[in-house]
């Protein structure tokens, strides 16, 4: 992606603006946006923007309107079919289908927009391209929503994110008293953005508030923490369930198996799996890496800030985009930034 | 008219034998059934008959060996046991009970066979097709929580310093004695959560803390940390914080022999309920009988015990309110709310009573259900694990709690118990006694 | 190739016969696009193949590019997968997906010593290596073979050994821990007999599969007892894997992926890795 140096173009407009222009979106394409549902806010396909979640906390999530699984579902589902396999006797015939609709996703945070663009670098930028991640995200254009401020678990200042980041969107929208500025960032996105209806401005988006940010160690001083005992006593409470990877933005662990359609039909599926559960590793002969709570958690958070980054070339940058949701659904209060915090200023 | 297609496991050593018997005779059976032959009724697994239905059955018999005749004495005492509440689950989850029929055929009895298989199969014929089995390409229908709950009960002020006291008091007195090895209860951490927390030295126990957050269910943490490991030193007891409904964890574990009662050591808070996190009591404590710890070697109670019984029980209307809707209705709402489950097993690893090594519905290698996300397995698993509960569950419903997706998992459990205290008069954890539900008849059991 | 990497070629299965107790060869003639795909391998790249219906699983390539145009394939009976492999027989249409992974750098090999040590099934991988050096004989010095296994039953490719003990400059040794009557060779662990063999440092490569244990030892003895440097130590990995492409991310040993990275190490390699392989 080529970066323009001229200054972006902005509009502002209001709630009202904004609700038509998304139901005219909904009208022509699959527009997906934060739903209210049995009392958490989830991404849904929504007909109209009367559907959509604006704010509000939720018993499982704090973080004023954002969902409790990131993004990463609409690209890598919980359980994509890679193909369809038909069996007559003997013969065998595998059948094909792929993901090939538009969709527009509004309302996605930063972190989660950040998140997407760790994934392109595993999905679209190492070979071989995964097809089904690639058509999808091909055929989604992002809408952003710029946090005014950091939600209770949110740390995405700490790791080189910031509630108001537009980079990693196709159109940014940021609130403004009465309505919101929204702001074209790629090409795709000034395709969706009404020409002549829209008032431009010149103004600047409001800066959000940034608070709290504490230091991460850098990649390379992961290695010498490798061995520390922090992480069988950290990890004690650990129940070994994945949701902190299924919540995760970024964790993209998964299994392959076929499984019964009907007789004479299966598919192979793809399925979310997470390297905190018990039988992750296991293998057929009974021999079973990682037996230890300790070593698993450890897998993640090394993921996350050493194994990813070089595995796939993220340089500096780390496979955490500090949205906190693991943090938010942990069971027994395991917190990542507790992790952070303790191998930068070890006690 | 619509002929529907029925399965029936039917036992080796007689109704098999049974459908021979009418066979022979020349008496008519349905063509509808497709028999299955088993060892024994008690082989017939809730895991067989899910899948029958997730496979598009309309109908399952399943016949046995009358009380008293079992080849293997007392197996068909579990499917007499088993199916009905496997059935009373299912028509929790939007089957017809209907489809669901388990009976008594011996060998010699080839007219009964054919007039149960007659009559069955006519049932099941008038309720025309199943629509149990979920279309894959089902679109997604929300399911919103039921009217008759979540009715705000405020949480009651209590007092928690003398308690906290009295935890790190003995505490610290059972580790200085070297009487346990840890003890495990609650701490709050940097972030201002209750969380559980391993305490091993005298020194550490001021990090214990008993507040109204202190929500965990801790005697999950006990079975992996008292197994006996080969070649290692036996575990040495550990000391636990228990609420009430957790307490009860620890007799059905040892009922089970998981571990023995004297590895444990209980230290019992006398509990004035559970808050949520928008400052209001959780479900379970609103129908919770015992506000004193029923296994407990230590109680810890505060100056004042505020406990009032709460004899509403909206959770209940919750289950009522489901069991006067339409079989079509109940089936939808447990769709609409299994379709947001993400399979992140939290409910399972929160459990106490979930402790398989590997579970069942994880397996590789297993033919009960398929490890993908879809609909039909979530369903298959939740009620799979329900099922499992039957008998053994205490309330503490942590499941829920943990679940980051708000599936109201816990009524599931929760119309399972009081089943089982209709069916069996009993209720979990109350004394060292396994799940009725695992025993033989007891001469609870009448005929027809 | 195809836009969907994870779909598998058909390949037909022209051979299956029992290799040992429980483990099966699979000789697989590739269909359409797999025979392009399957020309040319490398002795230690794998292949996932498929049991259509129950899913598929990686294995090693048990034979050597040269060796014909079709792709031999051993395989052990121990999950829903290979169980299912093991139910098939000729004309039974199974996917191959692959070649994936890294593999022997036998370029860098002419001219040495080699020794072969492989356990149980963990010497269906080492077979291409074997079957190599005896297609280019003289590329290589002398070539000696440890063969172990739990039980005589249990040794794999018992009917290819006179073509490799008939080779010129190429040693077989056999042992196995539990012998029966009729067993006639090294009884005890591979390490004891590699401790008898003693084999010199001179010149000499050593390359080793079988059971994460028995790699551990193996490799230790021959490097504390032997003087062995580790880079001349190779090993071939297992982890488990579902895709083989660097994306499922399940088979990482610390920062390295198993199925892109390797799973042919050499033991400087997997001395800097963070995790153990055991």
């Amino acid at each position: 992606m080529s970066k323009s140096t001229a200054p972006k173009k902005r509009w502002l407009i209001s709630q009202a603006e904004l609700e038509a222009w998304l139901d005219g979106i909904a009208n022509a394409r699959t527009l997906i946006a934060p739903r209210q549902e049995s009392g958490i806010i989830l991404y849904r396909p929504v007909a109209k923007s009367g559907e959509i979640a604006w704010h509000g906390q939720t018993s499982r999530s704090a973080h004023g309107g954002r969902p409790v699984l990131s993004v990463k579902e609409i690209f890598f589902p919980p359980t994509e079919r890679l193909f369809t396999i038909q069996k007559t006797g003997q013969e065998i015939r595998l059948k094909e289908t792929f993901p090939d609709w538009e969709t527009v996703v509004f309302g996605v945070r930063p972190c989660d927009a950040r998140g997407v663009k760790l994934l392109d670098a595993l999905f679209l930028d190492t070979n071989p391209v995964d097809s089904f991640y690639a058509r999808r995200r091909g055929n989604t254009t992002l809408i952003g929503l710029a946090c005014k401020e950091l939600g209770p678990t949110c740390f995405c200042t700490s790791v080189g994110g910031a509630p108001d980041d537009a980079q990693d969107v196709d159109i940014m929208l940021y609130e403004t008293d009465g309505g919101y500025l929204a702001e074209a960032v790629t090409e795709k996105g000034r395709f969706l953005i009404p020409g002549g209806e829209w008032k431009e401005t010149t103004a600047s988006p409001q800066q959000s508030t940034y608070s709290g940010q504490f230091p991460v160690p850098e990649k390379g001083k992961w290695p010498e923490h490798f061995n520390d005992e922090y992480w069988a006593k950290m990890s004690e409470r650990c129940l070994s369930c994945r949701a902190c990877a299924f919540v995760c933005p970024t964790c993209r662990c998964f299994a392959v198996r076929d499984e019964l359609v009907k007789p004479g039909e299966f598919e192979r599926i793809r399925c979310w799996d997470s390297c905190a559960g018990e039988n992750y590793r296991l293998v057929a002969g009974g021999h079973r890496p990682r037996a230890e709570k300790g070593e698993r958690l450890r897998n993640r958070f090394f993921c996350k800030f050493f194994y990813y980054p070089e595995q796939y070339g993220l340089g500096a940058a780390s496979a955490c985009t500090g949205c906190g949701r693991c943090i938010e659904v942990c069971p027994v209060g395991v917190d990542i930034t507790e992790v952070l915090m303790h191998l930068e200023k070890p006690a | 008219m619509y002929e529907p297609r029925i399965i029936a496991f039917l036992c080796s050593w007689c109704s098999y034998t049974g459908a021979d018997t009418a066979g022979i005779a020349r008496m008519k059976s349905p063509a509808n059934i497709r028999a299955i032959r088993v060892p024994c009724s008690g082989r017939v697994s809730p895991e067989l008959v899910m899948r029958a239905f997730d496979q598009g059955a309309d109908g399952v018999l399943v016949l046995g060996c009358h009380i008293g005749e079992c080849h293997y004495d007392t197996g068909n005492h579990r499917a007499a046991k088993r199916l009905p509440i496997l059935r009373s689950l299912m028509t929790f989850a939007g089957l017809e009970p209907e489809r669901l029929h388990l009976d008594w055929v011996s060998a010699s009895e080839g007219e009964r066979f054919s007039k149960i298989a007659e009559e069955f199969t006519g049932d099941v014929r008038a309720l025309g097709p199943v629509h149990w089995r979920v279309n894959p390409d089902r679109k997604q229908v929300a399911s919103q929580m039921l009217a008759a709950s979540r009715e705000a009960i405020p949480y009651p002020e209590t007092d928690c310093a003398a308690k906290t006291d009295a935890i790190r008091k003995k505490a610290r007195e059972l580790l200085a004695n070297n009487q346990v090895s840890c003890v495990i209860g609650y701490e709050v951490s940097r972030r201002g959560r209750s969380r559980p927390v391993f305490v091993y030295t005298p020194e550490e126990t001021g990090r214990l803390v008993w507040n109204p957050d202190c929500t965990n269910n801790l005697t999950t943490y006990l079975p992996a940390r008292l197994r006996p490991i080969k070649g290692k030193e036996p575990p040495k007891p550990v000391a636990v914080v228990v609420k009430p409904c957790d307490s009860k964890a620890i007799n059905v574990m040892v009922a089970e022999n998981l571990y023995r009662r004297d590895q444990v050591y209980a230290l019992g808070v006398a509990c004035e309920g559970i808050r949520c996190p928008d400052g209001n009591l959780q479900t379970r404590c609103v129908t919770c009988q015992e506000a004193v710890p029923i296994v407990c070697d230590t109680l810890i109670s505060g100056a004042t015990s505020s406990f009032i019984p709460r004899l509403s029980s909206y959770a209940r209307e919750e289950i009522a309110e489901l069991q006067d809707a339409t079989p079509a209705e109940r089936l939808e709402f447990w769709l609409g709310h299994f379709d947001r489950c993400i399979r992140c097993y939290a409910c399972r690893q929160a459990c106490p009573m979930c402790n398989c090594p590997v579970c069942l519905y994880e397996r590789d290698d297993s033919t009960f259900i398929g490890l993908g996300i879809g609909l039909n397995e979530k369903r298959t698993f939740h009620l799979g694990r329900a099922y499992h509960l039957a008998g053994r569950c205490v309330g503490c419903n942590e499941c829920e709690r943990a679940c980051p997706m708000n599936i109201p998992i816990g009524l599931l459990n929760q119309k399972l118990a009081e089943e089982i205290e209709a069916t069996f008069d009993y209720r979990a954890g109350l004394t060292v006694a396994p799940s009725p539900v695992v025993t033989i008849l007891s001469g609870e059991y009448k005929e027809g | 190739m195809n836009e969907n990497p994870m779909l598998p070629y058909l390949g037909k299965l022209v051979e299956v016969r029992d290799l040992a107790a429980e483990i099966k060869l699979f000789r697989v003639e590739m269909l359409n696009g797999g025979g392009e795909a399957f020309r040319t391998f490398q002795p230690g790249q794998f292949a996932f193949v498929s049991a259509f219906g129950l899913g598929e699983a990686p294995f090693g390539i048990a034979n050597a590019s040269g060796r014909g145009p079709t792709v031999d394939f051993a395989v052990a009976r121990l999950g829903s997968v290979t169980t299912g492999l093991h139910e098939l027989g000729e004309g039974d249409i199974v996917g191959v997906r692959g070649p994936l992974g890294n593999w022997f750098p036998m370029k860098k090999f002419k001219g040495k010593n080699l020794i072969v040590l492989g356990g149980g099934i963990g010497g269906a991988p080492l077979r291409p290596v074997i079957q190599h050096v005896l297609d280019h004989r003289s590329d290589f010095e002398t070539l000696t073979i440890l063969w172990a296994a739990r039980h005589p039953s249990l040794l794999v490719f018992t009917d290819e050994y006179d073509e490799w003990r008939a080779a010129p400059d190429t040693a077989l040794h056999l042992t196995v821990d539990n012998p029966d009557e009729q067993w006639d060779h090294n009884v005890g662990l591979i390490t004891q007999l590699l401790e008898k063999i003693s084999p010199s440092t001179d010149n000499t490569v050593t390359i080793t599969c079988g059971p994460p244990i028995m790699i551990h030892f193996v490799t230790k003895m021959l490097q504390e007892k032997m003087g062995f440097a580790p880079k001349n130590n190779y090993v071939t990995l297992e982890a488990r894997m579902h895709c083989g492409m660097g994306k499922c991310g399940r088979c990482n040993l610390g920062e390295k992926l198993v199925c892109v990275d390797g799973p042919v190490f050499n033991m400087e390699e997997v001395g800097g890795l963070l995790e153990t392989f055991l």
